[in-house]
């Protein structure tokens, strides 16, 4: 059977996938944060205010939303990790 | 079980610790039996399929087959109307797929699929095997819905909605318009690709009128009763295009149960069920459509037109070994977005491989977001996170929803539509 962090890492790759259509990995050229330019605590924490209303934003606080403070915490790992 | 719980971690494990996924093009590629996909259709679901493929299993074969060698993207299509783009900035071609991506490219079209034998015929007449077919063949127009309106009328009367020859057509036809004339946009009914897209196109052509020619208008004919972010649209409308007011530069009339069933091609008319006529200088007919004609002709549609798939692997409802995403596919209530469709290609990249891999694919976790301008400086959007729910793919209750009307709001979204169509076709073929 799996273990669950690596079931936790394919629901974080899964989720992951679709923040990358808009945020660069790299290269923040396109008027987006880049997602490698942000450590998994840091980007945590955005994920987590943004659903909760803390930090405003023009779409990530309805993104955000969709996610439970686990699958928020497990996506920034894996993406804190590239 | 144990066997590929183990490949699969390592392989996850090795695109998170290459730090980027165009790392792949480094892996070297082996094994003896290696499993062959092809991908038929190179827009943004079929290249994102065929690149996701390849990362996240390089072992594969993967064969992308599509006509054109470069792609004419129609997201931003709209931007070209009011000269914010030139149309030459559209095009992406196929090179980091086969150079970064090692996707054999194909330049050529399938004349038919012999699904028994998991088999595609190519229109030059060589065939090709798979043990995995991925359709993404985007849309086909109904030319039967509108009478008088076929293919070859639409080089007079063009719908632009596969971005191209026509979209360059309809610039210069509004171009072309007197002060004083009329735009006349026929609005497809649902589902359609993009459903903000024939009000985004009103707002940039009005846009450039305002500038160009001030005594111009735009009307929009519409078979639904309401649209895609109808309220912020007619808010921007209002701002800058005197909507509701008898010098309005806009005007959207709905004309639901009475749809257009003519054209009249002479006195640059259409004509509805009810026998209501409609002029314009400049007729923008977009028909009814459904999906791409291979998907058709292989029986993979359904009555509606459209192709129903399990979403939690995309594969057919009618084949289990062909996966169908993007635009032809039925993904409803996830609208016919450049965004979705890239979402769904990844989804069903990670089935197609963990398929080929006898392991069962993941939870899927689906997204849209798509942003419009109403004006360059003027961006709105709507998003929204999708899950199964009972088998079927839901909307994730409180979440999504469309963007603030606000001036900071609109603002910084005109800005993040620009990032985001240009991140968006980076992470689709680059």
């Amino acid at each position: 059977m799996l273990t669950s962090a690596a079931r936790a890492d394919f629901a974080a790759e899964a989720i992951a996938a679709n923040c990358t259509i808009c945020h660069a990995r790299e290269d923040g050229d396109v008027g987006m944060p880049a997602l490698a330019d942000q450590s998994a605590e840091k980007l945590r924490q955005s994920l987590l205010d943004f659903k909760y209303d803390r930090k405003t934003a023009t779409l990530m606080n309805r993104i955000a939303k969709g996610y439970s403070d686990t699958e928020l915490a497990v996506v920034a790992d894996y993406l804190g990790k590239r | 079980m144990a066997d590929w719980s183990r490949r699969r971690f390592l392989r996850t494990g090795a695109v998170a610790t290459a730090g980027s996924l165009s790392a792949c093009q480094t892996w070297t590629i082996g094994g003896a039996a290696r499993a062959r996909v092809v991908v038929v259709g190179g827009g943004f679901a079929g290249a994102t399929a065929a690149k996701f493929i390849r990362c996240y299993d390089p072992t594969i074969d993967v064969t992308l087959i599509e006509p054109k060698s470069a792609y004419i993207t129609c997201p931003a299509s709209n931007w070209t109307l009011a000269g914010l783009l030139k149309p030459a900035r559209l095009l992406v071609d196929y090179r980091d797929l086969v150079d970064r991506y090692q996707v054999r490219l194909i330049g050529d079209r399938v004349a038919a699929i012999d699904a028994d034998r998991r088999k595609l015929v190519l229109a030059d007449g060589d065939s090709l095997r798979y043990d995995r077919l991925v359709l993404a063949p985007g849309i086909d127009f109904d030319w039967q819905a509108i009478a008088g309106y076929d293919a070859e009328m639409a080089e007079r009367f063009p719908h632009a909605w596969q971005a191209g020859p026509q979209t360059e057509l309809l610039i210069r036809q509004i171009q072309a318009l007197p002060d004083g004339g009329r735009v006349l946009i026929c609005a497809p009914p649902d589902p359609y690709r993009c459903p903000p897209g024939p009000y985004e196109r009103a707002s940039l052509i009005a846009f450039w009128l305002k500038q160009h020619k001030p005594n111009a208008k735009v009307v929009i004919l519409d078979p639904k009763p309401s649209f895609s972010k109808q309220k912020l649209f007619e808010s921007g409308w209002r701002r800058y295009f005197g909507y509701g007011t008898p010098a309005a530069s806009i005007e959207w009339l709905s004309i639901a149960n009475n749809p257009v069933v003519r054209l009249e091609a002479a006195g640059r008319a259409v004509v509805t069920d009810f026998g209501d006529r409609f002029t314009g200088d400049v007729l923008n007919i977009i028909p009814p459509q459904r999906a791409g004609r291979i998907a058709a002709q292989a029986g993979l549609t359904d009555a509606g037109g459209w192709c129903p798939v399990d979403p939690w692997t995309s594969r057919s409802r009618f084949n289990e070994f062909i996966h169908v995403i993007g635009d032809a596919a039925d993904y409803a209530p996830i609208p016919k977005s450049a965004f979705a469709a890239n979402s769904e290609a990844k989804v069903c990249a990670r089935a197609v491989v963990d398929l080929l891999n006898g392991c069962p694919p993941p939870e899927p976790h689906w997204l849209n977001t798509c942003y419009s301008l109403i004006a360059p400086d003027h961006g709105i959007s709507v998003a929204m996170v999708y899950r199964l729910n009972a088998g079927r793919i839901a909307p994730v209750p409180g979440a999504g929803g469309v963007s603030a009307d606000s001036p900071a709001a609109v603002a910084l979204e005109a800005g993040y539509a620009v990032a985001a169509y240009r991140n968006l076709r980076k992470d689709s073929f680059e």
